[in-house]
């Protein structure tokens, strides 16, 4: 109760003191004394090298469900050819068309997507889905509508897949409005379809809308056109949605850095921060979508770079990270063409807030909603199995403060560019 | 001897202190604090003149096991009217701009301007083809201006007052000296003296009884008004008419000053939810406008003969009762003696628990002490073991809760819902005092909102004001789970009513309208019993669900045929619209059927068609597992009717088989 009360009268006192510019100046003080520390770009990029070159040389040893002999059986799918989908779906037609001339109706075998049919491998770092299925039958009033749904989406990826062309899945909604009424209902029975027939979802030709961009030292060639990242202007590349159609790519960059957030991802963008240390920076705007992660999988494969996030300091950019690392529930049958593992926390966290001095009108309280989330997440095994995370989400919990990256523009807007990202380089402060 | 005399001394300078203060307070406290009585303005004391009248009404019919049949009438007196009644000459208005509804002229002005522009709009929104709502009619007069006077009459079928009675019993208001404790509708055991308060303080005019008692030749009518300070009837007529009917009842008439308007609901709702608690009764209830267009008349017919038994007098529980009360108690007692004063006024205490309590009060305390001579610390002593020491809990014997038969049939009566359960709690208790919780829950039904109505009940009269704070309404919307037994708490129409009935209501604030929700005992009591009226919905909903789900079975699933059939078609037809050779790598058990869909013998038509077949057996299979559970309860019922035999008959031989025998009748 008395510290309590203590803390809010030191709170009054910080305020009292900004207002009267008196605190202005202490920040700016705090600010420049943060910038001092700074070493040169060289010195700080060689830093840098090191860290990147330890990374290229870890040998990447990618075991998959296969080597590890689990209890469970799991479902994977993997990425099929268009003809293989064609056949795969031809099959299941085929056989539903004999049950039905035979008179016994129809129905499919779904595997079962809900959270009780997920499972965390630790060894792996990502989730898996279980082995589970339903059977859906077609003369059963709970299931006959998404039973009708799968038919038609089957119907209709086999003509995509035939022609080979890609529509978005909102394309694919409109072409059945009355049949499928709401997106959610169509993107949902299309999981089902991928997971059904064991292919990815991009196989089946059906693609996201554009979501995420990337900016920065990377060249890839685009379905034919040769795109150079570094010339995109502030707004960047927007990421493919179709990743089949990206190759060759290249980069003289010595990390990438993944941002959670299209308001920093800009600042970064324009103050050309890739040319100050070479690096790649993307972001999906909150969430990722399938196409942003897909596009980091293959960045960190091809290219072997070590990826740096930075995220809000609130449970909800951790759970951004964790999407990206360990995929999430609904898209678990596809985590092995999704997920990045090693993504090394750079910011920003929750120790950040005072070591970083970042003032006290910048830091939220969490809501109580914030506050579950971060006690839940406190239980994950994602974040159990390091300490260091751990560790700094406890604090979060116990602080109940959070701050977004905004927070750090209290000491100008560029001070992530200029002063908190290259202290944090030359520091190899991240987790 | 000595301390005898003292305590005596003091109990009587206590009772001389008492008395004068019973000569003052009652009728003038409450004339001076009415709001407390529910006379709070013009329109709520209309309001709660009625209730007090009728409930008035309500226990004089029941006292004498007779099914009440009750007439209340409102008759609205204009002013004018009612100046001419009590003498008094009508005055135009000579200075206008002395009075609140004045008009000034700018104000006027201000008027008609809007009420031209209102004229426009509404003639360009008829052009434009648009509904017209009435324009409200400009409020002239409001404030005080628009009460005004009413004669309310409330006539029973009860015991009647014995004529010498009639005075003392209307026109004095007596605090609560009640000896023991009851069940009772009354709040402040005030009754209809409120209401003659009331029409002392607003019009002035006396109240007018009428009452034969059982088998009396006569009718005494009494014409009487209160003298509030000093609480004594004046009485103005005091006469015996004849009787010649043979008439047995009670009849009030009492003109006060109200508000029809803007209380007219409340009262009819208070009718209704009253008819609801009390479907023995037959209540008919007419409103007599200034103009005959506004007349009223609702009749509340009555649905069963079951009366509630009368609620029986007990005495206090131990743990219920205060300092004060134990002194009253004390003075009260016809007992002698410690011992027999406390095995006999007071419920749960018999005779060895008695010997034990005394024992434990300590040496200066012995049985046979007279229990007059108790000192003040002597009666603070018992008061203290009273709260500390563990008695058994009063049983609820001495209740009359309205009972599920009669709470069922007041709900259908007067909602006609589709669906109610109702049920009776067991006795519980609080503070001292038991209490019996008794609920129910309908949906649909006539002049019912969609969402959550509910219908509060105390003592068996409605409560009608304070509803947000009340036990009742946080446990409905907070505290039961509608989802759970498949009610659409914002869709569906709910009708939640629960009945408490006590020795003593522990309510709230202080007109006496709600039930507070921090009675934990109360709160579960509510909760467990709501839940049981919904677990009794529930099973029945899901079977009428199952039922409706089974008439929609078939069209649900014949819906999606078409688009399905559709589907696969154009599939199998894209497979076989490439080279034949194509076809091998299906596997051979495929290679039939894509011949004949290349042969066009299977088409979209033949899948449809297999499918149509395969939904309409296992339609037809649903519905015969739902036959054979439900059992023969939903199978079409036909009436039959059956002849008597006379010996006129003659029968055909008879046909006999494993099961029975028939005997046909021969020649016709």
């Amino acid at each position: 109760m008395v510290d309590k009360r203590k803390a809010v009268v030191e709170d009054d006192d910080d305020e009292e003191e900004l207002r009267t510019g008196q605190g202005a100046k202490k920040q700016a003080q705090a600010a420049l004394g943060f910038r001092k520390k700074l070493k040169s770009d060289a010195v700080i990029l060689a830093s840098v090298k090191k860290f990147s070159e330890t990374a290229k040389d870890v040998r990447q040893e990618t075991r998959t469900l296969a080597d590890l002999n689990l209890p469970h059986a799991c479902k994977e799918v993997v990425d099929l050819n268009t003809s293989s989908v064609v056949l795969e779906i031809e099959r299941s037609i085929l056989s539903i068309a004999k049950s039905i001339l035979a008179g016994n109706g129809f129905g499919y075998s779904v595997p079962a997507r809900s959270s009780v049919n997920q499972l965390y491998v630790p060894e792996l770092d990502r989730i898996v889905l279980k082995d589970k299925a339903s059977f859906r039958q077609f003369a059963n009033i709970s299931s006959v509508r998404k039973t009708a749904i799968t038919t038609r989406i089957l119907q209709l990826v086999h003509q995509l897949c035939t022609k080979q062309i890609h529509v978005t899945k909102r394309d694919l909604f409109y072409t059945d409005v009355k049949l499928f009424q709401e997106q959610g209902q169509s993107d949902t029975i299309l999981d089902d379809v991928s997971c059904m027939l064991g292919c990815t979802r991009s196989s089946l030709n059906v693609v996201a809308s554009e979501k995420g961009v990337v900016v920065g030292r990377l060249i890839f060639i685009e379905d034919g056109d040769r795109i150079d990242c570094t010339k995109m202007g502030v707004g960047g590349k927007a990421i493919p949605p179709n990743i089949d159609k990206v190759q060759g790519m290249e980069s003289d960059a010595l990390f990438i850095l993944l941002v959670e957030k299209d308001a920093a991802f800009m600042r970064l963008a324009e103050d050309r921060f890739y040319n100050r240390f070479p690096c790649v920076i993307i972001t999906a705007k909150g969430q990722p979508d399938v196409a942003t992660r897909l596009f980091l999988k293959r960045m960190k494969t091809d290219l072997k770079l070590p990826v740096l996030g930075l995220v809000d300091s609130d449970p909800y950019g951790l759970k951004i990270l964790s999407v990206y690392m360990s995929g999430s529930k609904n898209m678990s049958y596809d985590s092995s063409n999704l997920t990045t593992p090693d993504i090394k926390w750079l910011g920003v966290r929750p120790s950040d807030l005072d070591k970083y001095k970042i003032p006290e009108q910048c830091r939220l309280p969490m809501t109580d909603q914030d506050m579950k989330t971060g006690k839940d997440m406190l239980e994950e095994d994602f974040i159990k199995k390091d300490k260091n995370w751990y560790k700094e989400l406890e604090l979060m919990v116990k602080t109940k403060e959070k701050a977004e990256i905004q927070a750090l523009s209290s000491f100008g807007f560029q001070y992530l560019s200029e002063v908190y990202l290259p202290l944090k380089l030359q520091e190899r402060d991240w987790i | 001897m000595v301390q005898a005399d003292a305590t005596k001394a003091k109990l009587g300078k206590g009772s001389a202190r008492d008395a004068t203060l019973k000569l003052k307070s009652p009728a003038e406290f409450f004339a001076e604090n009415k709001n407390i009585a529910g006379f709070d303005n013009p329109g709520k004391s209309l309001y709660t003149t009625v209730r007090e009248l009728v409930e008035n009404a309500l226990d004089s019919s029941e006292s004498i096991a007779e099914l009440p049949v009750i007439e209340v009438t409102i008759e609205e007196i204009s002013r004018s009217a009612f100046n001419a009644l009590i003498g008094l000459v009508d005055r135009e208005r000579v200075d206008a701009a002395l009075y609140d509804d004045f008009e000034s002229d700018k104000a006027k002005e201000k008027r008609l301007a809007k009420e031209a522009r209102d004229q426009l709009k509404q003639a360009k929104a008829l052009a434009a083809g648009k509904k017209v709502k009435e324009a409200i009619a400009s409020k002239i007069g409001k404030g005080r201006g628009d009460t005004s006077f009413f004669k309310v009459t409330c006539k029973d079928n009860g015991k009647g007052m014995p004529h010498d009675d009639i005075p003392n019993m209307l026109g004095r208001v007596l605090s609560g000296t009640k000896y023991g404790l009851k069940q009772t509708r009354g709040k402040f055991g005030l009754g209809a003296k409120m209401a003659l308060i009331w029409s002392k303080m607003s019009t002035g005019l006396p109240i007018d009884i009428w009452s034969a008692t059982k088998n009396q030749n006569f009718i005494s009518f009494c014409r009487l008004d209160i003298n509030i300070h000093k609480n004594i009837p004046n009485i103005h007529i005091h006469e015996k008419r004849s009787n010649t009917e043979g008439w047995r009842g009670a009849e009030l008439q009492v003109t006060i000053e109200g508000n029809w308007t803007t209380y007219r609901s409340k009262i009819i709702s208070y009718m209704r939810q009253m008819a609801i608690i009390t479907p023995y009764a037959q209540f008919l209830f007419r409103y007599i406008g200034p103009t005959p267009d506004k007349n009223m008349t609702i009749r509340f017919a009555r649905r069963t003969l079951v009366m509630p038994p009368i609620p029986e007098e007990t005495k206090y529980h131990p743990s219920a009762v205060d300092l004060l009360l134990v002194k009253r108690l004390i003075a009260d007692t016809t007992k002698q003696d410690l011992f027999h004063f406390l095995q006999h006024e007071f419920i749960s205490i018999n005779k060895s628990y008695a010997d034990r309590l005394i024992g434990e009060m300590g040496p200066e305390f012995s049985p046979k002490m007279p229990v007059k001579s108790l000192s003040d610390e002597q009666i603070v002593r018992i008061h203290q073991l009273f709260r500390q020491a563990k008695f058994d809990d009063p049983t609820g014997d001495c209740l009359s809760p309205a009972g599920e038969y009669n709470l069922r049939l007041g709900i259908m009566k007067e909602l006609r819902p589709d669906m109610v359960a109702t049920y009776e709690g067991s006795a519980q208790v609080f503070e001292g005092h038991p209490f019996i919780v008794e609920s129910g829950v309908s949906l649909g039904g006539k002049d019912v909102k969609p969402g959550i109505n509910i219908f509060r009940f105390a003592n068996r009269i409605p409560l009608l004001f304070e509803q947000g704070g009340d036990v009742v309404t946080r446990t409905a919307m907070k505290r039961i789970n509608w989802g759970n037994y498949k009610i659409n708490q914002a869709q569906d129409k709910i009708g939640v009513f629960v009945s408490i009935v006590s020795t003593k209501i522990p309510f709230k604030g202080t007109g006496k309208e709600y039930i507070g929700d921090d009675i934990s005992e109360i709160a579960a009591a509510v909760k467990s019993a709501l839940q049981n009226c919904c677990i009794q919905l529930k099973s029945k909903i899901v079977r009428q669900q199952q039922a409706r789900e089974r008439l929609q079975r078939k069209r649900n699933l014949s819906k999606y045929i078409p688009d399905v059939s559709r589907a696969i078609y154009e599939v199998l037809e894209l497979m076989v619209s490439g080279h034949k050779s194509k076809r091998q790598r299906y596997g051979v058990e495929y290679q039939e059927m894509l011949d004949k869909v290349a042969g066009r013998e299977v088409t979209e038509a033949t899948i449809k068609q297999k499918l149509t077949q395969h939904v309409q057996q296992v339609d037809s299979e649903m519905a015969l597992e739902f036959a054979t559970q439900s059992g023969m309860a939903d199978a079409v019922r036909d009436t039959i009717y059956l002849r008597t035999l006379d010996s006129k008959r003659t029968f055909a031989p008879d046909l006999h088989n494993s099961v029975c025998v028939l005997r046909l009748f021969s020649g016709l």
